[in-house]
C-alpha cells in the first residue's frame, strides 16, 4: 500500500511557480529520496505535506485518506534544512516539549526520550542549554525530537550537513533501522553519493516540476550510454570493431568502451578472446546519480527566474 | 487547545525564571520609592539658602520680628543692616550676603506698598520665599497697626469660602482620587503595552532567526503559536503587577506600622493616597475594568508588535523602524491619557475613549470618575464592543502575516506585499 499519494499539488507564490503540478507516491517503508537543485521547490513540497502550506491545488493522502495537517500531524515527523532550537532552553525541556506538542503524554515522552539518549550517547545533556552543544550535538538532538514520537512519515531535510563522519554514520544506521521498523523516510537533499547509499526510489525536482521518477537502478539503467571498462592482463589489444564498439579512453591495461546499443556483451568479448587477449574483468559504467542529476539540471539557468504571475 | 497552553506555559515559564525577571521585579517597586523620597530629600536639603540684607527705612521691621521669620523660615536668612544703600551696594557682597532689599520709608499699611527689588549681582531664583517671608512679617505689622487681636487673626484666617464639585451619581467619587486611579491605570496600561509589546516582538523574532519556527509551525498552526505567546507574555505581565501591588500593601502596612515614628511628609502623603484609593467605593468595577481594558488593549497592540516581529530579519534596526510608529501611537494615547484624567468630559478624552488605539489607556483615566455621571454607558459600552472587534480583527490579520512571515527569509517586505499575505486564503 502507498503511505503517501501527491497528486498533481501546485503552489504558485506572487512571482514564481514553486510547485507546478507535481505527482508522485511513496510506498510503506520506503527511504524516498527527494532530490532538485536549490531553489527547485523542495522545500515548498515538503512545507505541504507537513501541512505548513495549503496547496493551491491537488491532493495529498496518507494511509489512503486525505491529509488533514490538524488530526494527521501526529504521523509526520519533520526535520527542516535549517535546524532551529530555542538557545536558552534546557535540552530536555525543550525535547520533551516539542514531544508533548507533537501530542505525546507527557510521562511517555520522558521515557521514549531517556530510551533515544542513552542510544545516541546524550544522557548527560539533559540539563545543559542548546548553546552549549556544538553544531553536530544539536543536529543529533534534533534528530531525536524528530522521531521521538513514532512517525510513519518522516521528513528529513539535508539530515547529514555538519555531522562527522562517526555521526554521519549514527544517524544512517538510525534511518534505516526506521524503515526496517516500518517507518517511511523521504529524505530530502543535493549530496548524491548518499542517496545512491542509502534511497530505494527518488525523483527529481527542477523548476518546480518533476523530471525522473524511479528506482535507483532503473533510472541508472534508463541513462546508461552502454560504457564498459574491460581491464587486460598485459597490454590492451589495438584492434578496432566499429561496428561493435568505439574506443572512449586506453590507459596501459584497461580500455574503456562505448558498445552500439544492439550488440551483446558476448559480441564483444568474444571479439577480444578472439584477438587472443587476457582479460581479467569486464565491468559495465553505469552513470553515476551526480552524472544524471547535472546532466539533468544542466542547461537551465542555474537559478530561478522571477516571472510575474496573476493571482 | 491543550496544545496552546503548553506554549503558554513555554513562554510564561521561561520569561518568569528568568533572573532579569525577578531583578526587574524587586527593583522597580524600590527604584520608584528611591525616586519618591530622594527627590523630597534633594528639595529639603539641597535648596541654595539666600543671605538678605534688609536696609528698613520704614522702621517696622524690628530685630525681633526679623529673628521670628528666620526661625519660622529656614530657607533663607534676613539680616538687618544700618548702613546706607550706597555703601551697601558695594560692600554686601564681602559681607557674604547674595544679596540687600530696602524697605522704603512710604511702606506703611494704609496704602498700597511699591514693589520692593533685592538687588543682587546674579539673578536670583528663590525670590518668592524671600516674598513670602516678608509678608509673613508684613501681616504681623498689619494685625498690629489695625489693631487685630489674636483671636481676629485667626478668624480671617480661618474662615475662607471653598468649592468643590459633587458628582450627583457617585458622592463619594473625589476628584483628586478620581484623578489618580485614572492616572495610574492609564499609566500601568501604557507601561505594560510598551514593555511587553516590544517582548511580544523579539520573542517572535527569536523564534524566526533561530529557525524554530518551522518545526513548531509543523506541529501546531502559526496562529496557535502567536496567540499562544500572546497570553503567556500577558500572564507574566499580570504575575508582575501582583507581584508589585502585594509589595504595595507590604509597604503600606509597614509604613503605617512605622508611621508614628517615622515624620516624613512623602512618606505619609503616599500612605494616605494608598489610603483613599483603597476605601474608595467603586473599586471591584474599575479593578474589573481594568482587566478588561489591560486585556484588551495588550492582545491589540502585541499582535501588531508580533505582525512586525514576524517580517523581519536579525537586524534590530529593522525591527526599530517598523516598530516605531507603534510605539509613537501608544506615547499618544499616553498624552490624550493625561489630558483625560484631568478633564474626562472634553471631547478630546471622549474619542479617545472610544477609538480603540488609545482606548485602553483614555477610558481607564475617565472611568473613575464615575458611571454614569461623567461616563455614559453608551460610551463605555461602545468603547469596549469597538475594542473587542478590533482586537479581534488586528488579531486575526496580524495571524495572516505571521504565518507567511515567520517562514520567509532574505528581504524585508513591503508594505504591498504584506498585506497580499494577509489577504491569502
Amino acid at each position: 500500500m502507498d503511505l503517501l499519494q501527491v497528486a498533481h499539488l501546485k503552489k504558485y507564490f506572487a512571482t514564481q511557480k514553486a510547485v507546478d503540478d507535481i505527482s508522485f507516491s511513496i510506498s510503506e517503508g520506503q527511504i524516498f529520496g527527494l532530490l532538485g537543485p536549490n531553489g527547485a521547490g523542495k522545500t515548498t513540497l515538503i512545507r505541504m505535506i507537513t501541512g505548513i502550506f495549503y496547496p493551491d491545488a491537488g491532493t495529498i493522502t496518507l494511509e489512503g485518506h486525505p491529509f488533514d495537517p490538524v488530526n494527521d500531524i501526529g504521523k509526520i515527523g519533520y526535520m527542516p534544512e535549517e535546524r532551529g532550537l530555542y538557545k536558552k532552553m534546557k535540552i530536555g525541556e525543550q525535547a520533551l516539549y516539542l514531544a508533548q506538542l507533537k501530542g505525546l503524554k507527557k510521562r511517555d515522552a520522558i521515557e521514549s526520550l531517556k530510551t533515544w539518549f542513552s542510544r545516541l550517547q546524550m544522557d548527560s545533556w539533559w540539563n545543559k542549554k542548546v548553546e552549549d552543544l556544538s553544531k553536530g550535538m544539536q543536529q543529533k538532538l534534533q534528530f531525536v525530537t524528530t522521531v521521538l514520537h513514532q512517525p510513519r512519515l518522516i521528513i528529513l531535510d539535508e539530515p547529514f550537513s555538519g555531522l562527522d563522519p562517526v555521526n554521519s554514520n549514527l544517524i544512517k544506521d538510525e534511518i534505516f533501522n526506521l524503515a526496517r521498523n516500518g517507518a517511511t523516510i523521504i529524505f530530502s537533499t543535493h549530496r548524491m553519493e548518499q542517496v545512491e547509499e542509502i534511497c530505494d526510489h527518488i525523483i527529481l525536482v527542477n523548476k518546480g516540476q518533476k523530471i525522473l521518477d524511479g528506482t535507483v537502478q532503473g533510472i541508472k539503467q534508463d541513462f546508461k550510454e552502454h560504457l564498459y571498462k574491460i581491464s587486460f592482463a598485459g597490454t590492451p589489444p589495438q584492434t578496432a570493431a566499429p561496428e561493435l564498439f568505439t574506443v572512449k579512453q586506453a590507459s596501459s591495461d584497461a580500455l574503456v568502451i562505448q558498445k552500439h546499443p544492439e550488440v551483446s556483451n558476448n559480441q564483444v568479448l568474444a571479439h577480444f578472446l578472439n584477438a587472443g587477449s587476457a582479460i581479467e574483468s569486464f565491468n559495465e559504467l553505469l552513470p553515476s546519480l551526480n552524472d544524471i542529476f547535472i546532466r539533468q539540471v544542466e542547461g537551465t539557468p542555474l537559478a530561478r527566474q522571477f516571472q510575474t504571475l496573476q493571482d | 487547545m491543550n496544545k496552546i497552553s503548553l506554549i503558554i506555559q513555554r513562554e510564561y515559564l521561561s520569561r518568569v525564571r528568568k533572573r532579569t525577571f525577578i531583578i526587574t521585579t524587586l527593583l522597580f517597586p524600590l527604584l520608584y520609592l528611591a525616586l519618591i523620597f530622594g527627590t523630597s530629600y534633594l528639595s529639603e536639603k539641597a535648596g541654595t539658602k539666600l543671605k538678605i540684607a534688609i536696609i528698613d527705612s520704614s522702621g517696622s521691621f524690628t530685630q525681633q520680628r526679623i529673628d521670628k521669620a528666620n526661625k519660622d523660615f529656614p530657607n533663607s536668612t534676613f539680616t538687618l543692616v544700618q548702613e546706607m544703600p550706597a555703601t551697601l551696594d558695594k560692600q554686601f557682597e564681602q559681607k557674604g550676603f547674595d544679596g540687600y532689599l530696602v524697605i522704603p520709608a512710604n511702606t506703611m499699611v494704609s496704602h498700597s506698598p511699591d514693589q520692593l527689588v533685592v538687588k543682587s549681582k546674579k539673578t536670583l531664583g528663590a525670590v518668592s520665599d524671600v516674598q513670602t517671608k516678608l509678608n509673613t512679617i508684613w501681616n504681623e505689622i498689619k494685625y498690629e497697626n489695625l489693631g487685630i487681636d489674636t483671636l481676629k487673626q485667626q478668624l480671617l484666617n480661618e474662615s475662607q469660602l471653598k468649592v468643590k464639585s459633587e458628582n450627583m451619581e457617585h458622592k463619594t467619587t473625589d476628584a483628586s482620587v478620581a484623578y489618580g486611579i485614572g492616572f495610574v491605570s492609564g499609566f500601568l496600561i501604557y507601561f505594560i503595552l510598551i514593555i511587553y509589546g516590544a517582548q511580544v516582538m523579539m520573542g517572535v523574532m527569536e523564534e524566526k532567526t533561530n529557525r524554530i519556527a518551522e518545526i513548531i509551525v509543523s506541529s501546531v498552526k502559526p496562529f496557535q503559536l502567536m496567540i499562544g505567546k500572546i497570553i503567556g507574555i500577558a500572564c507574566v505581565a499580570l504575575t508582575q503587577f501582583l507581584l508589585w501591588i502585594a509589595f504595595i500593601f507590604i509597604i503600606y502596612n509597614a509604613t503605617r506600622a512605622g508611621s508614628g515614628m517615622l515624620n516624613n511628609s512623602a512618606l505619609t502623603g503616599a500612605v494616605g493616597g494608598v489610603q483613599q484609593l483603597f476605601t474608595s467605593t467603586n473599586v471591584p468595577v474599575i479593578l474589573a475594568l481594568f482587566v478588561f481594558y489591560f486585556l484588551g488593549g495588550f492582545f491589540f497592540y502585541a499582535s501588531i508588535y508580533a505582525a512586525v516581529g514576524s517580517t523581519v530579519n536579525e537586524d534590530m534596526r529593522e525591527a526599530q523602524s517598523l516598530s516605531f510608529p507603534i510605539t509613537m501611537i501608544i506615547i499618544f494615547a499616553f498624552f490624550i491619557m493625561m489630558t483625560a484624567a484631568k478633564d474626562p468630559g472634553s471631547p478630546l478624552a471622549v474619542w479617545g475613549s472610544i477609538i480603540p488605539f488609545t482606548s485602553p489607556l483614555v477610558m481607564m483615566a475617565r472611568v473613575p470618575y464615575g458611571m454614569p455621571g461623567t461616563v455614559p454607558y453608551w460610551q463605555l459600552a461602545l468603547s469596549m464592543f469597538v475594542l473587542m472587534a478590533s482586537f479581534l480583527f488586528v488579531t486575526w490579520f496580524a495571524g495572516k502575516i505571521y504565518r507567511t512571515g515567520i517562514l520567509m527569509y532574505g528581504k524585508k517586505p513591503t508594505w504591498k506585499e504584506m498585506i497580499r499575505w494577509a489577504m491569502r486564503k
